[in-house]
């Protein structure tokens, strides 16, 4: 691709509408993905991932808005581009009949052939069973072949709809170090979960889905810095819990004889000085989940 | 057209075609050797004319008559039709209900492209079975005790094979237009039906005797290939609606959204 092409973000969508009818669907989505990112596109089921997915590839067209991708029109420029695109659908299907060696030479085939080297390592890599039929495989075994033919041709961005469903903990590792090479080479990966458990160690930033619409965009980083901490502190003897309630940042704060427990957002830094005035005998911290400030980014919106 | 979906298409239907095709050449072997012990008391029956319409004229006491009838007017369309129809049915819409339309066409394959190879693997369905009808005919004709040439039975295979196109691309396109394989089936099977029916009944109702034309029986046995070779116009008339009808499949699934 020329160089120009190059500099432009790997995904940006204008308003990008999809509207399936009451309430259904993708409604004027603003985002844009860079070069080189590892971005999750999170949110439970029916947010509209796999719609802005298919989007993007041109399998269905916007009711309005635009998308481009690797600084192509997502309309017009629909065929340049898949050459230039991995994807895996989030309910990857193949011929049943066929073995997943036939099958991926069939997919390469499709792409004007492929480095055979690169299919190999990635089905070593993956444990990937291709000699078997289709039909014979498990789901996470099936899931591998998606995940092979996405990347067997060293794509310049990877459009993955649930990578990880099924696959287990060994592979998922494998998956993640491949996606953490691509990356350093600089390709695109944009992913989608309906759990941040699962891209959370790969993902530079996220954008969380509802209700087909973009509820917010940001670094993981960022977002761990409005989590909730609690600190279990155990005190020689009781302590007046009024002391830390009135401290910045915290949010509630409970005693229970000698143990108290505060939630605070932010430092901790306040927190740990008040306890130094008196005798402490041990501090439990208690991270907020991830996934709880995953949860709360749901519910906000449903509760508005 | 795009060559492997062309190559995936066919090898996927090739073991029912295979199996199809060896099935219709023992039928025709065995239609054939009986013609000379039952073919002349059939002939003896009095059949209704309606009913003899719609088995070809049901003259059993001729060797052509026998296989226009046993094999010509149901049999062999209903085997092609069928081979033709599930076969476009299940390579478009099948596929997208299976889910590997969504894979395929994120690659970097035309809509246009990939519908003219599918059309492309169900016409060399089509032209396997009508090749074993050929084959299976020869020798049916040879158990018999001959009496038909060689160059008329060839002459039936090609009406017959250009039934099978125009009945493949109308599966073809609905598949393609909708998406839904129990549509694109019931609908073409059953324009093949009415059509039969049709082309039987019509001609006996003065008033609608002009149904017929609309009927692809029509354009495939009424000038009987049998006996009078190949009719030119009858298969430029179904070869035009197979590829408009095909034309058609590939202007539908340009503007539409693929199925979730």
């Amino acid at each position: 691709m020329v160089d120009a092409v190059r500099a432009q973000p790997a995904i940006s969508t204008r308003g990008l509408s999809k509207d399936y009818g009451s309430g259904h669907g993708l409604f004027a989505l603003d985002l844009e993905v860079e070069r080189g990112e590892v971005f999750g596109f999170l949110g439970p089921n029916g947010a509209g991932k796999s719609t802005t997915m298919r989007l993007l590839l041109d399998l269905i067209k916007p009711t309005s808005g635009s998308a481009s991708i690797l600084g192509l029109d997502s309309r017009a420029d629909s065929h340049e581009i898949r050459r230039h695109v991995g994807f895996l659908p989030g309910d990857f299907a193949l011929y049943p009949k066929l073995t997943g060696a036939t099958v991926l030479d069939f997919l390469a085939a499709l792409r004007g052939g492929v480095d055979r080297r690169l299919r190999d390592s990635l089905a070593e890599r993956l444990d990937a069973e291709l000699g078997r039929p289709i039909r014979e495989l498990s789901t996470g075994n099936r899931q591998k072949l998606g995940l092979i033919q996405a990347f067997m041709h060293d794509p310049e961005l990877l459009i993955l709809d649930e990578p990880i469903a099924g696959l287990d903990p060994l592979v998922q590792q494998s998956f993640h170090a491949l996606l953490a090479e691509v990356s350093a080479r600089g390709r695109t990966v944009f992913l989608s979960s309906h759990t941040l458990s699962e891209v959370e160690r790969v993902t530079q930033r996220v954008a969380i889905l509802r209700d087909g619409g973009l509820v917010v965009v940001d670094s993981l980083e960022n977002l761990r810095k409005v989590a909730i901490q609690r600190l279990e502190i155990e005190f020689s003897e009781a302590v007046p819990v009024e002391q830390f309630r009135d401290l910045p940042g915290v949010r509630e704060a409970t005693a229970d004889g000698r143990h108290l427990i505060v939630a605070f957002e932010g430092s901790a830094d306040a927190v740990v000085k008040a306890a130094a005035g008196h005798d402490v005998r041990a501090i439990r911290t208690h991270e907020e989940d991830l996934e709880e400030i995953f949860l709360r980014y749901y519910r906000r919106e449903g509760a508005s | 057209m795009s060559w492997p979906v062309f190559k995936m298409a066919l090898r996927l239907r090739l073991p029912s075609t295979a199996s199809a095709a060896v099935g219709l050449v023992a039928v025709l072997l065995v239609v054939g050797a009986l013609f000379p012990a039952v073919g002349h008391s059939f002939g003896k029956l009095k059949i209704p004319k309606g009913v003899a319409d719609l088995l070809g004229g049901a003259d059993y006491g001729t060797l052509t008559g026998w296989f226009r009838s046993e094999i010509g007017s149901i049999y062999g369309p209903l085997l092609i039709a069928a081979m033709a129809i599930t076969g476009a049915a299940s390579t478009t819409a099948g596929e997208e209900e299976d889910r590997i339309l969504a894979l395929v066409l994120a690659y970097p394959v035309k809509r246009t492209r990939l519908i003219a190879a599918k059309a492309g693997a169900i016409a060399a369905v089509v032209v396997i079975i009508a090749g074993a009808a050929w084959i299976g005919l020869i020798g049916g004709v040879a158990l018999a005790g001959g009496g038909i040439g060689v160059l008329d039975l060839g002459a039936f295979s090609v009406h017959l094979a250009f039934f099978g196109f125009a009945m493949g691309a109308l599966a073809l396109a609905v598949g393609a237009a909708t998406g839904s394989r129990a549509l694109a089936t019931g609908a073409a099977a059953a324009v093949a039906v009415i059509g039969w029916l049709i082309n039987g009944f019509a001609p006996l109702v003065h008033a609608i005797a002009w149904l017929k034309y609309l009927s692809p029986f029509y354009y495939y046995a009424t000038h009987d290939p049998l006996t009078g070779g190949v009719d030119v116009v009858d298969l430029a008339v179904l070869g035009f609606f197979a590829l408009a009808l095909t034309a058609v499949a590939m202007v539908r699934i340009q503007r539409r959204d693929l199925r979730a």
